[in-house]
């Protein structure tokens, strides 16, 4: 269960991307994240694994607040949070095994890490991973030569490599063809219903939020602003979440 | 005076031709009016000369003045033509061609007079003052485009300009400085009533002379009647020692060209825009100080450099003996009867080659061992995180600089005194030059690096040299080799260039070669240089290209 208390995370420029954010997620939820771009969404998911360094609030992830994490401590928290990036952030130049096996970084220390000295376990979870999302016989390819959808998948097969108690998605398929985000969501939901671990998605399409999560968070101008089972998105809800998109044009 | 006319028409026919090809005639003017200006203040015009070479000095027109009066005509011409430019349109390009007339008129009445003997007034403060302007202007040529910067750069200019100028004036830098008090002169005339008094003390001394030169066996000397018959030599010491100097109109210096061409220019480029007064455009001001400032920097390095072709021409019959005497190459000369004196020459090239390559491999695997590690300490964004970091950011950087700014030919030098003549001397040069350029191409390449990777490792939770290991080193890789290989390349070239100072290779064979006069086994290395140059950056650029 992830518990957010009191979230609230200003930048240096003082833009407020988040302002008090309330919400409790339980086990095995499947979450989309909606809202206009710049209403926080992005910020949020990365204050979950802290790739943002939340300006004050709590994060209680199993009982543990992670917010205050440092060193150490957060690579280890880190390690069991898998996320997926709207821009894949693969190394290109690397196979897909390689980066696959770098979701099996954060269980290796500096010395074993930097000489790629993985276990035969490693590998096997590596590989189970590139099986589940369908790239079994890309394993030894670069990844500069796959496809944009391919490329995505090797990055979900990255987290999912990380074995993650918690898995977050920033907009997985907003650099793909429209036609692919089955694919994605498909994957994400089966990980999701298979593994029973928590999966918050910052989606852009409601159509792809109404079909595939269960559950939805509200974000506008950093603001928290409704949240509930997906079925309660009524479209008097969506024009009021989605209030001033005009402007911001 | 022919020499001046030709200039003059070469400035009209500039003009006629940019006419011809439909540019901005009001361009020309202002770049002729700058560029006369300024040659009128700093460039030197007439000679002056007095009894030795080190005594001589060359008179701007400026300083002119006092002796040519007439001569202040062409600043004036320039000034208005100048002042006329800002509104353009037809008086302005009629002022232009009267001023550049005027101009042509006067310096040719001025270059047809005789000799004529001047007084020297050192005017204090012009160069201290140049100096100043010149480091404000430095300045503001970084600080005034941006508005942030503009005030700071003003005040840090006039802060600097006035520092410059108050340490020139001050007794120390009048000490480091001798030449910088009174550089700018004048030339007074001389009174005839002045002058026959001078040639008169120096006829008087002239019995005294002679018996001196009569005991060391040197012809006596003539009494001088005027000082026309000093024309052709020296000022006597008598007179020059006062500080007279003889004026020679006729002879001029690397100014002289400059104006009659600006003249004609700007003669020729009035007269046609006076007559299409549409040819002007906004940005002539800018483009006419462009081509100033680079005719005023030019002309007198031209000058510094003893440029002049007919010494070329002259030397010509040297260089077709230099290339008889060096074809056809003598590639080896046994002698069946005395086996001591045999030669090998191309076998001797083969070998020095094979050392000037294995100096620079050594020289930049050397190099690459600590620019690696160091590049990590000079990326930017790699060492934002503490306060250790940063220095060691700004100490890396700073070493990177100072170490590219000494070339490895100096650094072998160096080197050569400490540990003798040989390869390793220029090896340790080589390495030491190099490290400084390729960390600073390497930390580049990581500052360049996508972010992407680098933000993904972090969020499974990899430690920061792991990080740097699994999402920086990929990337930048590939570009570190290319690099290296590069440096290789233009290491290869330096290699040979360092066997001229006694690093070994096929520099010294060439230069050992040239100075036992056996140009004949020079020519193969030099041939070889061409086909291993070539050969070298062909094989790199080609690697370099599949590489990135």
């Amino acid at each position: 269960m992830i518990e957010v208390r009191n979230l609230t995370k200003a930048f240096p420029d003082g833009t407020l991307a988040l302002n008090d954010v309330n919400v409790t997620i339980p086990d095995g939820d499947f979450v989309a994240v909606i809202g206009l771009s710049g209403a926080g969404k992005s910020t949020f998911l990365r204050c979950l694994n802290r790739l943002v360094d939340p300006t004050s609030g709590s994060i209680l992830v199993g009982g543990q607040d992670v917010a205050p994490l440092s060193g150490r401590k957060l690579q280890l928290y880190r390690r069991t949070v898998g996320f997926v990036f709207q821009q894949f952030n693969l190394v290109t130049r690397l196979s897909v095994l390689d980066n696959v096996l770098h979701g099996r970084l954060g269980y290796h220390s500096t010395f074993s890490g930097m000489l790629g000295l993985y276990t035969e376990d490693d590998y096997a979870r590596a590989r189970d991973a590139i099986r589940l999302v369908g790239l079994s016989e890309k394993e030894d390819t670069r990844v500069s030569s796959l496809s944009g959808g391919q490329q995505q998948r090797v990055a979900i097969a990255r987290a999912i490599a990380q074995d993650p108690q918690l898995m977050l998605a920033d907009e997985p398929m907003a650099s793909l063809d429209p036609r692919l985000s089955d694919v994605i969501l498909g994957l994400l939901r089966g990980y999701n219903e298979e593994k029973g671990v928590s999966v918050l998605i910052n989606i852009h399409v409601l159509e792809h939020a109404r079909r595939y999560c269960k559950n939805f968070l509200a974000f506008n101008r950093g603001r928290l602003v409704a949240s509930g089972p997906i079925a309660d998105l009524t479209s008097e809800l969506e024009t009021e979440i989605y209030a001033g998109s005009l402007d911001a044009l | 005076m022919i020499a001046a006319a030709v200039f003059a028409l070469l400035g009209a026919l500039i003009a006629f031709l940019s006419s011809l090809a439909g540019g901005s005639l009001r361009r020309l003017s202002i770049a002729a009016a700058l560029s006369g200006l300024l040659a009128v203040l700093a460039l030197p015009l007439t000679p002056g000369v007095g009894l030795r070479s080190s005594e001589a000095v060359s008179a701007t027109l400026l300083g002119l003045l006092p002796s040519a009066p007439l001569l202040a005509l062409v600043p004036i011409g320039l000034g208005l033509s100048l002042l006329l430019s800002r509104r353009g349109g037809r008086v302005g390009a009629i002022v232009s061609g009267l001023a550049g007339a005027a101009a042509l008129l006067s310096l040719g009445v001025w270059l047809s007079r005789p000799a004529q003997l001047a007084e020297l007034v050192p005017v204090p403060g012009i160069m201290e003052g140049v100096t100043g302007l010149a480091l404000f202007a430095l300045i503001q040529v970084f600080t005034w485009s941006a508005k942030r910067t503009r005030l700071a750069g003003l005040i840090a200019g006039v802060v600097v300009g006035a520092l410059a100028v108050t340490y020139l004036l001050s007794p120390d830098g009048q000490t480091k400085f001798p030449n910088a008090g009174g550089y700018y002169q004048l030339m007074r005339p001389v009174t005839p009533a002045r002058t026959s008094e001078l040639i008169g003390s120096y006829n008087a001394g002239l019995a005294d002379l002679n018996t001196i030169r009569q005991s060391i066996d040197l012809p006596p000397l003539k009494p001088l009647k005027s000082v026309t018959d000093l024309a052709g030599a020296g000022l006597p010491q008598a007179i020059s020692d006062q500080g007279y100097r003889l004026l020679r109109p006729q002879t001029w210096d690397y100014g002289g060209p400059v104006l009659f061409l600006m003249a004609g220019l700007l003669l020729a480029s009035g007269l046609l825009h006076s007559r299409r007064p549409d040819r002007q455009e906004r940005g002539d001001w800018l483009a006419g100080l462009i081509i100033a400032a680079g005719v005023t920097l030019l002309v007198p390095s031209f000058s510094a450099t003893n440029f002049n072709l007919s010494e070329l021409v002259k030397g010509g019959p040297f260089l077709r003996d230099f290339l008889d005497r060096s074809w056809p190459p003598n590639l080896a000369q046994v002698n069946a009867q005395n086996p001591s004196a045999n030669i090998y020459p191309l076998q001797e090239v083969m070998s020095q080659m094979a050392l000037t390559i294995e100096i620079a491999l050594v020289g930049t695997f050397v190099a690459t061992l600590f620019a690696v590690p160091l590049s990590f300490l000079a990326a930017r964004n790699l060492t934002a995180r503490s306060v250790l970091m940063r220095v060691s950011y700004f100490v890396t950087r700073a070493f990177f600089n100072v170490d590219r700014g000494v070339d490895t030919l100096i650094l072998a030098l160096v080197f050569v005194a400490a540990v003798g003549l040989g390869p390793f001397a220029g090896v340790l040069a080589m390495a030491i030059h190099s490290v400084a350029d390729l960390g600073k191409l390497y930390s580049e390449a990581i500052e360049n690096v996508d972010k992407g990777p680098i933000e993904a490792l972090e969020s499974v939770g990899a430690s920061g040299t792991n990080v740097l290991r699994w999402a920086i080193l990929p990337q930048v890789l590939p570009l570190f080799t290319s690099y290296t290989l590069y440096r290789f390349e233009i290491n290869f070239r330096v290699s040979i260039v360092l066997g001229f100072v006694g690093a070994g290779g096929i520099g010294f064979f060439i230069q050992g070669a040239m100075a036992a006069g056996n140009y004949n086994q020079m020519v193969i290395g030099v041939i070889a240089i061409v086909v291993i140059v070539n050969l070298i950056d062909f094989l790199s650029s080609d690697v370099r290209r599949r590489l990135v």
